[in-house]
């Protein structure tokens, strides 16, 4: 039921003019740059020609296996043009006007009819008053405001936005954190299909590992902690309209109702959604679920550079972590790797007097190992010149990477990395995308208490079910 | 339930505190022994089998909120004090099934509330944090969506700013998580079996011996109350 709105053969657009501020005519722009490859068809009152393509002002020619239509004329005009969707067998919509319940109360006189004319025909629809559909794999990109889809980055998560600008916002912000994305659904007023209603399809769907939603109302809770409840697949929720000045916003935005923010709390830490609470802190979530789940709370932590253990040592005590004395001949160990041998080793470890990679890898294999030590906290320094530490300059961020994944992997245990360097270096070393890293060693351990916080939950739950 | 019934034929949406602790300790909360009397000859028999101390409480439909309206005398030790208190409150108390209650005095430092509220989203959410004249200065309350497991009920327990109080502080015994876990699980289940239950509101949960008993309670129904959206 799902599929044909995101790989539809065909679509056609309602709504376009070739006029400079016309808005739906983006819509076929935005798929051609994003190299769309099914039929393109946009309809329109007067005639004219729109990125090389004739517009359609009798719709009546239109062939007959159209997958899905983009509707963007003023809301009193929807029924009708659903209608013809209708009667040319058209089963998919999305219907992006504004001017609905959000609006006024005849918006919700056209809603009703919305309704009726889907019901009579089959249709479902996303919508109204939304944005649609980008899909990195199929190339379709629905959003009539002009982008750069080109900068779009192809992910595994998947993402359902109670809001067409945080959706674009978002597409933006996990391509430039190089999580990338498959698909973002902007939901509009949620007049037929519903955040559950895709929300269980994503979790099903298999080009997608994590789903995250950005909601300003929840409609349906029971149903949201059951299918939470049953999926192996992390939820990851962005709610908003928490307060009373952000619910006058939200009335006029999606007709949003906001329910008690503790009850909402409550429920996602018993079933194991995880809340987050900017579009930064979901792709810090994104991250922490890559990582290998932390079953404890006992970290070691390795810097180098002596400030950073002191603000580490801080941080993982105020996100309930501790950090336990290592073994004394360990330590020892360690410390003959020093340069100077001026920096006592302890956890939080300053790992500032050793500089050769033979050390390094020692003491991450070492401490890793440790049976009391259920994850490591890594904040290393990083320029070109040290390059040669894990190879040449270029091959430095994959060769470096690699090992780190392949030692999280051997002992089954969460590495947070995070560098302190220049924020093109940093970049550089999330582009390789070979294994998480965060902007800063504070977001590092923030990151494993969110995975923490999960993995327990997770676990209880399938240890009930398992009964 | 029987006195659930009671109150809707009477059109009530708001249960007596001797209403709605019968209903808790029909499904086995411990509640402080109470006797409801409307009579002043039936109110000395009743204190007689009290005993000393105790608290005595003005009981009405009409007033949920009894300490605000002066309705409550606690720790009474002689009988002049107790025959004092009566004839202070009872020309106060008009509700059809009003009375005064006379209460043990359950003796305890710590107070703890609990209680359920039916979410429009999420159906009936259980409740629990710090108690008595705290609840509103501190607001420190967790909630969980009813059925609740013992797992849940002791995280909602490490979940509240002040879970100190549940350990064995300035010389008091540590509160019995397990005997509070299966009062939190028995509100869940209480949500629910009784789909008419709106509100429950158990306060204060005085902790005894490091048991909790419920010493207050209110519950609001509505006979029209509507199941969550899986059921």
């Amino acid at each position: 039921m799902m599929k044909q709105f995101f790989y539809p053969s065909s679509i056609v657009v309602f709504g376009v003019k070739d006029d400079p501020k016309n808005l739906a005519k983006n819509i076929i722009a935005n798929c051609d740059e994003m190299e769309f490859k099914g039929k393109l068809f946009p309809v329109g009152r007067t005639t004219g020609k729109v990125f090389g393509r004739t517009i359609i002002t009798d719709p009546k020619v239109l062939p007959n296996d159209i997958e899905l239509a983009v509707i963007l004329v003023p809301a009193d005009l929807v029924p009708g043009t659903l209608e013809i969707c209708g009667q040319k067998g058209i089963r998919h919509a999305i219907i992006s006007s504004g001017g609905f319940r959000e609006f006024n109360k005849n918006g919700k006189t056209a809603e009703k009819k919305v309704v009726a004319i889907a019901k009579q025909y089959g249709i479902r629809f996303i919508g109204p008053n939304c944005i649609g559909v980008i899909c990195t794999n199929s190339g379709l990109c629905t959003p009539f405001s002009p982008l750069q889809p080109k900068n779009f980055k192809k992910g595994k998560v998947s993402l359902v936005c109670q809001s067409g600008g945080v959706s674009i916002q978002i597409a933006y912000h996990f391509s430039e954190e190089h999580l990338g994305f498959s698909k973002i659904i902007s939901i509009g007023n949620k007049l037929d299909l519903n955040e559950t209603d895709y929300l269980a399809y994503l979790l099903k769907d298999p080009e997608t590992s994590q789903v995250h939603l950005y909601l300003e109302s929840i409609d349906h809770g029971r149903k949201l902690m059951q299918l939470a409840r049953e999926t192996e697949k992390p939820i990851i929720i962005y709610k908003s309209n928490i307060g009373s000045t952000s619910s006058e916003v939200a009335r006029s935005h999606t007709a949003a109702l906001s329910s008690d923010e503790r009850i909402i709390n409550g429920a996602f830490r018993q079933i194991g959604i995880v809340r987050a609470d900017s579009i930064h802190d979901m792709t810090v979530c994104a991250k922490a679920l890559q990582l290998k789940p932390l079953t404890g709370d006992q970290l070691v932590v390795i810097s180098l550079s002596g400030g950073f253990s002191v603000i580490l040592g801080d941080t993982c005590e105020n996100y309930g972590f501790s950090c336990p004395q290592l073994p004394p001949a360990l330590i020892k160990d360690i410390e003959s790797f020093r340069r100077g041998g001026v920096i006592r080793m302890s956890n939080p470890m300053d790992f500032g007097d050793v500089h050769n990679y033979e050390g390094l890898i020692f003491a991450l294999e070492k401490c890793l190992e440790l049976d009391f030590i259920d994850g490591m906290v890594l904040s290393l320094m990083y320029g070109p010149d040290m390059a040669c530490f894990f190879g040449t300059e270029y091959e430095a961020y994959n060769t470096f990477l690699d090992f780190l994944s392949n030692l999280s992997q051997r002992f089954n245990k969460p590495i947070a990395l995070s560098f302190f360097a220049e924020r093109r270096f940093i970049d550089t070393f999330k582009k390789s995308n070979v294994f998480p890293v965060f902007n800063d060693p504070i977001e590092s351990v923030r990151a494993l208490r969110k995975n923490r916080d999960y993995w327990k939950v997770k676990k209880h739950i399938s240890t009930i079910r398992s009964r | 339930m029987k006195i659930l019934n009671k109150a809707l034929s009477e059109n009530r949406s708001v249960l007596t505190e001797y209403e709605a602790k019968k209903v808790l300790a029909e499904y086995g909360i411990p509640t402080s022994k109470e006797i409801l009397v409307d009579s002043e000859t039936a109110f000395m028999e009743a204190v007689r089998n009290i005993g000393f101390p105790m608290v005595i409480k003005g009981c009405d439909p009409e007033i949920v909120h009894k300490s605000e309206k002066d309705l409550i005398r606690t720790d009474i030790r002689y009988e002049r004090e107790a025959v004092a208190a009566f004839h202070d409150i009872w020309p106060r108390i008009t509700g059809v099934s009003g009375g005064i209650l006379v209460q043990e005095m359950i003796m305890g430092k710590r107070e703890l509330v609990a209680g359920l509220i039916r979410d429009s989203q999420f159906g009936p959410s259980v409740m629990f944090g710090i108690g008595g004249i705290f609840t509103e200065i501190f607001n420190d309350v967790v909630f969980r969506i009813a059925p609740i497991d013992k797992s849940d009920a002791l995280s909602m327990m490490e979940e509240i700013r002040g879970k100190r109080i549940l350990e064995a502080v300035r010389g008091l015994e540590p509160v019995d998580r397990d005997q509070i876990s299966d009062i939190l699980l028995t509100i869940g289940r209480i949500g629910m079996e009784n789909e008419m239950i709106q509100e429950i509101d158990i306060n204060p949960i005085i902790i005894s011996k490091g048991r909790g008993v419920a010493v207050d309670a209110t519950i609001i129904i509505n006979p029209n109350g509507k199941k969550p959206d899986d059921e």
